[in-house]
């Protein structure tokens, strides 16, 4: 792949291109979305739910494709519905979280790919799904995220204080009036549809690293909640607005690309983190 | 008459089908420091989630500062602003890049939606009292995750102290500390419970230092066993009966209160 070299001119070219300016938006939004949206789900040890949201959102996609429906219509309320099952399954169930993620999603990933297979007139590939088009992107798709944003930031915003609170210590939080049961289901909630919503552009093997990669690297480095936060979302966006103008450049996979720049980010956080070392365990 | 801070009627919990607290009444007089003693198992820390709202209860009233606790643990904010909890530790995963300085002004604020900047300026000067009221000035710009066991609880402290509070509610909250931070803890509490007013329900092990400092002493071991003073309730009778025969006369070293 690396032929093509890097050609200035090309790249010009290339983001004089409708397409392209979409994706870089679309990129910078979905970033700043999961970087955003991460740093809390990092800290509370969810970054396997969007993992695991993100395989089982194939088989949303599948029973779209049966059914003859826009993808990203079933995506929606599938992952919306995945995400109050898992949310009531995690505290009625006596096993731990992780292990029940895992089920969920290895047979949801198994369903879809028999109910793909069954489906001849479904061209779309699966090459696509797994790794995202954000080179397909529509304007309608570019409002939808960019309507998602300003509401999860405003939720987060206005719900810090219980948020941290929340992934301090819940009998804490509870006891300085935090309605804890409420803002968890909130959050998984909108967690899960923005996994949804960026599946188009990223692919549903690779969201998670959208939501857990800046969020790391930012925890890392920062020394205060504002600016981990802030630090997270930033970094979103610039890994995924570097790595699609790498993949236009070079004319790499996109959603990998952007992923490779992620994981360069976190190791520059790595050497550069107080002591120079992974977080205590 | 001396006010009631805490008045708790006929509570029993349920959990998973069986219960844990059996039909369990006491009161709470102004400016009093309780003791909950028992041995493991035997509802305590329960008993304090349930009267704080976090666990929900099966029958019976618990009324703070004269407001009655909904069924579903709700209080007005005007009576939550007023009691505070410290939990028997809390644990943090990893790097937790959250400020000393920032925790404590989470005491403060109430937990409505509100806009993060809000209240600012009262909030850094409430939050540099706190600290300056447990000695822990010099760790405002620590992260929470890289304090030490006792700096952790001195700074829950101030995170009760950041607010004026009536009611003060401790689950353990010597667990975790060596013989000599533990005493300087102690220390510190006692001198805050006198300063700011507090009326203190502490679960307890340390039987030695609740003779020392706590005016009353409540015996659980799922129902309440007995209660009164310290002199009374923790007699070698009284200890047989709660902890069961074969209970002997209990010397606590502090040394057992680094396990758990």
């Amino acid at each position: 792949m690396l032929d093509s070299g890097f050609d200035p001119a090309h790249l010009t070219q290339l983001l004089a291109l409708p397409f392209m300016q979409r994706a870089l938006l679309a990129g910078l939004l979905t970033g700043l979305l999961g970087g955003l949206l991460g740093s809390f789900a990092v800290l509370r040890q969810l970054s396997f739910f969007s993992d695991a949201l993100g395989h089982s959102a194939l088989l949303g996609i599948s029973l779209g494709v049966l059914l003859g429906l826009n993808p990203t219509l079933v995506l929606i309320p599938f992952a919306v519905l995945f995400a109050l099952g898992v949310n009531h399954l995690a505290g009625r169930s006596q096993l731990p979280t992780d292990a029940l993620l895992n089920i969920v999603y290895s047979s949801s990933l198994a369903l879809a790919v028999l109910l793909l297979s069954r489906v001849r007139s479904y061209k779309g590939g699966l090459q696509q799904l797994l790794f995202g088009d954000i080179l397909g992107v529509s304007w309608l798709d570019l409002g939808v995220i960019l309507l998602l944003l300003i509401s999860a930031g405003g939720y987060l915003l206005l719900s810090r204080r219980s948020q941290i609170l929340l992934t301090i210590d819940e009998p804490l939080a509870i006891s300085r009036g935090v309605a804890a049961g409420w803002h968890r289901l909130v959050f998984i909630v909108v967690l899960a549809v923005v996994v949804a919503i960026s599946i188009k552009a990223v692919g549903v093997l690779l969201i998670s690293a959208f939501v857990v990669i800046p969020a790391c690297a930012s925890r890392l480095v920062c020394r205060g909640f504002n600016a981990y936060v802030l630090v997270a979302a930033l970094l979103g966006a610039g890994c995924a607005v570097v790595g699609l103008l790498a993949s236009g450049a070079f004319d790499l996979p996109s959603g990998p690309s952007v992923v490779v720049v992620q994981l360069l980010g976190f190791l520059l956080a790595l050497l550069v983190a107080p002591h120079s070392r992974l977080a205590r365990p | 008459m001396a006010e009631m801070i805490l008045e708790v009627s006929h509570l029993t919990i349920c959990r998973e089908g069986s219960t844990v607290v059996d039909d369990v009444s006491f009161r709470l007089e102004a400016e009093s420091d309780t003791a909950l003693v028992g041995p493991n198992g035997a509802g305590k820390s329960t008993l304090v989630q349930a009267i704080l709202g976090v666990l929900p209860r099966r029958s019976g009233d618990v009324r703070v500062l004269g407001h009655a606790l909904g069924l579903r643990g709700q209080l007005p904010a005007a009576v939550r602003d007023q009691v505070a909890y410290l939990p028997q530790s809390i644990a943090l995963h990893g790097r937790f890049p959250l400020s000393v300085a920032e925790f404590v002004g989470l005491g403060w604020d109430r937990a409505a939606l509100a806009l993060p900047w809000r209240g600012g300026r009262a909030r850094r000067a409430a939050v540099a009292l706190a600290l300056a009221k447990v000695g822990g000035e010099d760790l405002a710009k620590r992260l929470v995750s890289d304090l030490s066991t006792g700096q952790l609880k001195r700074i829950l402290l101030a995170f009760c102290v950041v607010r004026p509070r009536r009611l003060l509610v401790l689950d353990e909250a010597q667990a975790g500390l060596d013989a000599q931070a533990a005493e300087q803890f102690h220390g510190l509490l006692f001198n805050l419970r006198r300063s700011e007013g507090w009326t203190i329900l502490q679960v307890s092990h340390d039987l030695e230092m609740v003779r020392r400092t706590c005016s009353g002493v409540l015996c659980l071991n799922r129902s309440l066993r007995c209660s009164g003073s310290p002199d009374h309730a923790l007699s070698p009778a009284e200890l047989e009966r709660l902890y069961g025969r074969g209970w002997v006369a209990y010397h606590h070293h502090h040394s057992d209160a680094s396990r758990s």
